[in-house]
């Protein structure tokens, strides 16, 4: 067990230190004795520190909370923002399809009342030159319907299934469809691929650029009269007149297409 | 038991020089700081300063002012004394002179700062500081022409004449 010893000089300056702190409670004035004015002045920093401490940790805890509430709000509000922003676009999507329908349908007076609206699933405008539609055998689609797009002739049905079918564009390079320029009795075929053209027409035959060309029906797949593009330059290949054609329908645009009964045309 | 008794009786004149007023002048002197000074002859420097902190307190009681400051002149008082002496190796006149000025100078000086430290009014101000020193250096220097006489007085150069002249 450790000893304290106290030396006598230090003993001495303890005894000093005790009689001024004895002499300050004795010296009175007018706001109390010197030992309780020195008391105050030395504990009142230390107390005012402590006070501003414990106010700082209050303001910092409260912060904290109140910072993580806001962020929670902010969270909340962004998923919030995230939900509108997809609900939004998946609106403005239908709005156009809604849109580009009743286009399609105005459009096509006379087509519309057999025929079905479907909307655009998927399409492969490179490599298979279809699209898929949300319209198939229990919509009662059939195989080789005539497929419209808002400004024409998108291609036909090559594949159904229960509620869906594939839809072989004029750009499939096996597509093809009994045509004619406007305001020319000749027929011809317009064969698909990466560049249409309109071939079978009799030699030098002049068809001046921008011409119409409109399907006949002849293949008995398309009704007579629907818009196929407009002719490019033109040019006889031997015994026959090839006319380059430039399709109108866009495929790539088409959200919403019209699918006409099948067998409508005049074979 | 000397220093005790010594400083009982300096306690006792210091109360009847502040008590008699025969001359107000040596109402300021301090002989109790004599008694300090005294003891740096035998004492520690340590033990001077407790004697100086017990005078010190005494003066305080018999002036009737605020118990402490007085007590800390005095030790701060004897233990620069007792430094001093041994430090110079004071003796004879010096001896007391010296040191009963450096004692009453320290002292009072530490009192009138400790006092003033603590803001209560001083019973006295330079006036009466130079006082008590003037006062207890002349009481210094009674003991130490006091001192000379008595050794002259019970010296053998004396005793060997007076033996001379009797025959």
């Amino acid at each position: 067990m450790a000893r304290f010893r106290l030396r006598p000089a230090t003993a001495l300056v303890l005894a000093c230190v005790g009689l001024y702190v004895a002499a300050a409670a004795q010296v009175r004035s007018g706001r109390g004795t010197a030992l309780s004015l020195a008391f105050d002045a030395v504990s009142t920093p230390p107390l005012a520190l402590v006070a501003a401490l414990s106010s700082l940790w209050d303001d910092v805890t409260s912060g904290r909370h109140d910072l993580k509430t806001t962020l929670g709000d902010v969270r909340d509000l962004r998923r919030e923002v995230a939900e509108l922003r997809q609900s939004n676009q998946l609106l403005a999507a239908e709005l156009a399809a809604m849109r580009q329908g009743s286009r399609l349908l105005a459009g096509l007076p006379t087509l519309s009342e057999n025929a079905s609206v479907a909307q655009v699933v998927a399409r492969d405008l490179f490599v298979t030159h279809t699209m898929v539609l949300d319209r198939g055998a229990r919509h009662g689609v059939a195989l080789d319907a005539p497929v419209l797009g808002e400004t024409g002739v998108l291609g036909r049905v090559d594949r159904v299934y229960g509620a869906s079918c594939r839809v072989q564009l004029l750009t499939h390079p096996a597509a093809a469809a009994a045509a004619r320029p406007v305001g020319f009795d000749a027929e011809g075929l317009l064969e698909g691929g990466d560049q249409p053209r309109l071939t079978g027409l009799p030699p030098y035959t002049e068809v001046s650029a921008e011409t119409a060309v409109v399907t006949t029906g002849s293949e008995g797949i398309y009704p007579p009269g629907l818009l196929l593009g407009v002719t490019g330059e033109s040019h006889t290949e031997g015994l026959f007149t090839s006319v380059k054609v430039i399709l109108a329908a866009r495929p790539a645009e088409a959200i919403v297409v019209a699918i006409l009964p099948a067998g409508r045309g005049q074979p | 038991m000397s220093v005790a008794l010594g400083l009982v009786a300096a306690v006792l004149v210091q109360f009847a020089l502040q008590s008699v007023h025969v001359w107000s002048a040596l109402a300021a002197c301090q002989p109790v700081l004599l008694v300090v000074v005294a003891s740096a002859r035998r004492l520690r420097p340590t033990s001077v300063a407790w004697l100086g902190l017990g005078a010190g307190l005494a003066t305080d009681l018999l002036a009737g002012r605020v118990i402490g400051p007085g007590g800390v002149a005095g030790a701060a008082a004897g233990a620069l004394v007792a430094h001093v002496i041994r430090k110079f190796e004071l003796e004879g006149p010096l001896f007391w002179i010296v040191g009963s000025l450096l004692a009453a100078t320290s002292g009072e000086v530490v009192w009138l700062a400790l006092t003033t430290s603590l803001g209560a009014q001083p019973d006295h101000g330079p006036i009466g500081v130079l006082a008590a020193v003037a006062t207890t250096g002349m009481l210094g220097l009674l003991v130490a022409a006091a001192e000379r006489a008595w050794a002259w007085w019970i010296s053998p150069e004396r005793r060997r004449r007076r033996g001379l002249r009797s025959r």
